[in-house]
């Protein structure tokens, strides 16, 4: 069951500011009292020495990305979890970064991806 | 080997063109051919932002001269913009010609190309963003640009006046053509603060921790060092430069096409809230 607050954060080549690593997502998960799922997802092809992919036409889900979820039935945690994401990788640059999140998780995230995240 | 100068002034004459042309004289001393374009005499009509020039192989559907302007530059090894600024930035001919760029942005056309770029203003403080629509301009085509100078001129024609004014405009077309000719990409005017635009303008970004140069999008932190203010730039994105091809390449591969998709989930629902402003103010007949 999806828990209130769940928010898909959707990072694609370039976006996050750091290495995305598994011990710095449990050590969050740990410190705020949040369940923090990781999947990669890369589907490029080395090509004229880029790493390179088509999108126009694949779903939002197939392309190469980093989602982070967070998750979270209690709204301050959840609110500060996402706050160090943001600190530590940025927020997620494109309206579709959120896809996937619960209601009020992607709500609350999308706004504070406009109040901290480096803003617009 | 050949220099293009791009003017950005509707005044034919004026101090833009007189330190255009005197970069063009230098150029020509270094044994370039050498032409000159006024932006304001061809039509340059606004980007509808469709996006689908990105996709289709002929580019952008307007029917105007910007692609006989993108022809001239394709045609010049060196391009010497002079834009004035009349209000803390440049003219809008060159924005509205930044906008139609886009398409040759992805396809990395000019990418290679080298520039410089002369601006001349009357008030000093009142330039700020002065230099932002040129490193833009040639930021997203991918020039090497080697000068950036600003011109303290007013009235019109008063740059013949200043005869270190018209000594920099020289100076500035032969290195160009000379850079040109040796392959040479090394910055030649004065270093500013952000090291790939060379700009003075940095952002504080709203966790009021971290900066970045607005134009190219590196980050990194202010310091202070005997009493001097400093950006230390982060190693790490530098490499990410926004005109950086690879980041180009991941912004049109991750940002823009993917957005297909989403545009398509959204359809039903955008309808039906946008159905409102449809239907807002609109003119009867």
């Amino acid at each position: 069951m999806i828990e209130k607050y769940t928010a898909h954060l959707r990072y694609y080549p370039g976006d996050p500011l750091r290495e995305i690593r598994l011990e710095d997502l449990d050590r969050i998960s740990k410190a705020y009292g949040v369940a923090v799922a990781f999947q990669k997802i890369d589907n490029r092809t080395l090509s004229e020495g880029m790493l390179k992919e088509e999108t126009l036409d694949k779903t939002i889900e197939e392309i190469t990305q980093e989602v982070i979820t967070v998750s979270s039935d209690d709204e301050k945690r959840f609110r500060e979890a996402v706050a160090v994401l943001y600190e530590t990788y940025r927020a997620p640059r494109t309206p579709y970064g959120f896809w996937g999140s619960s209601r009020d998780g992607g709500r609350i995230a999308k706004a504070m991806a406009d109040e901290t995240g480096g803003g617009w | 080997m050949k220099i293009l100068a791009l003017v950005g002034s509707y005044r034919k004459n004026g101090n833009s063109d007189i330190v255009a042309k005197e970069a063009l004289m230098g150029a020509q001393e270094a044994g370039a051919e050498v032409e000159l374009l006024h932006l304001t005499d061809y039509k340059i009509e606004a980007c509808q932002g469709f996006g689908l020039c990105l996709f289709r192989k002929e580019g952008c559907h307007i029917k105007d001269d910007v692609k006989f302007i993108w022809s001239r530059i394709e045609e010049a090894d060196g391009i010497i913009l002079s834009v004035p600024c009349y209000f803390l930035e440049s003219t809008a001919v060159l924005k509205q010609l930044i906008d139609r760029a886009w398409v040759l942005a992805h396809r990395g056309t000019f990418r290679g190309k080298y520039a410089s770029v002369m601006v001349p203003y009357a008030t000093r403080g009142w330039i700020p963003y002065a230099m932002l629509q040129p490193n833009i301009f040639f930021g997203i085509l991918g020039f090497n640009v080697i000068h950036r100078e600003a011109f303290n001129v007013q009235g019109l024609g008063e740059a013949v006046h200043d005869e270190a004014a018209i000594e920099k405009a020289h100076r500035v077309g032969n290195e160009l053509a000379r850079a040109v000719r040796e392959k040479d990409p090394t910055y030649r005017s004065e270093a500013g603060l952000c090291p790939i635009c060379q700009d003075w303008n940095i952002r504080i970004l709203k966790d009021r921790k971290a900066v970045e140069c607005p134009t190219c999008g590196i980050r990194g932190v202010l310091k202070t060092r005997n009493g001097q203010i400093e950006v230390v730039f982060d190693e790490g994105t530098l490499a990410d430069y926004r005109f950086d091809p690879v980041t180009g390449y991941n912004h049109f591969t991750y940002h823009i096409k993917p957005s297909k998709d989403y545009f398509l989930r959204t359809k039903d629902e955008r309808k039906a809230r946008g159905a409102r402003y449809k239907a807002y103010l609109k003119q009867e007949g």
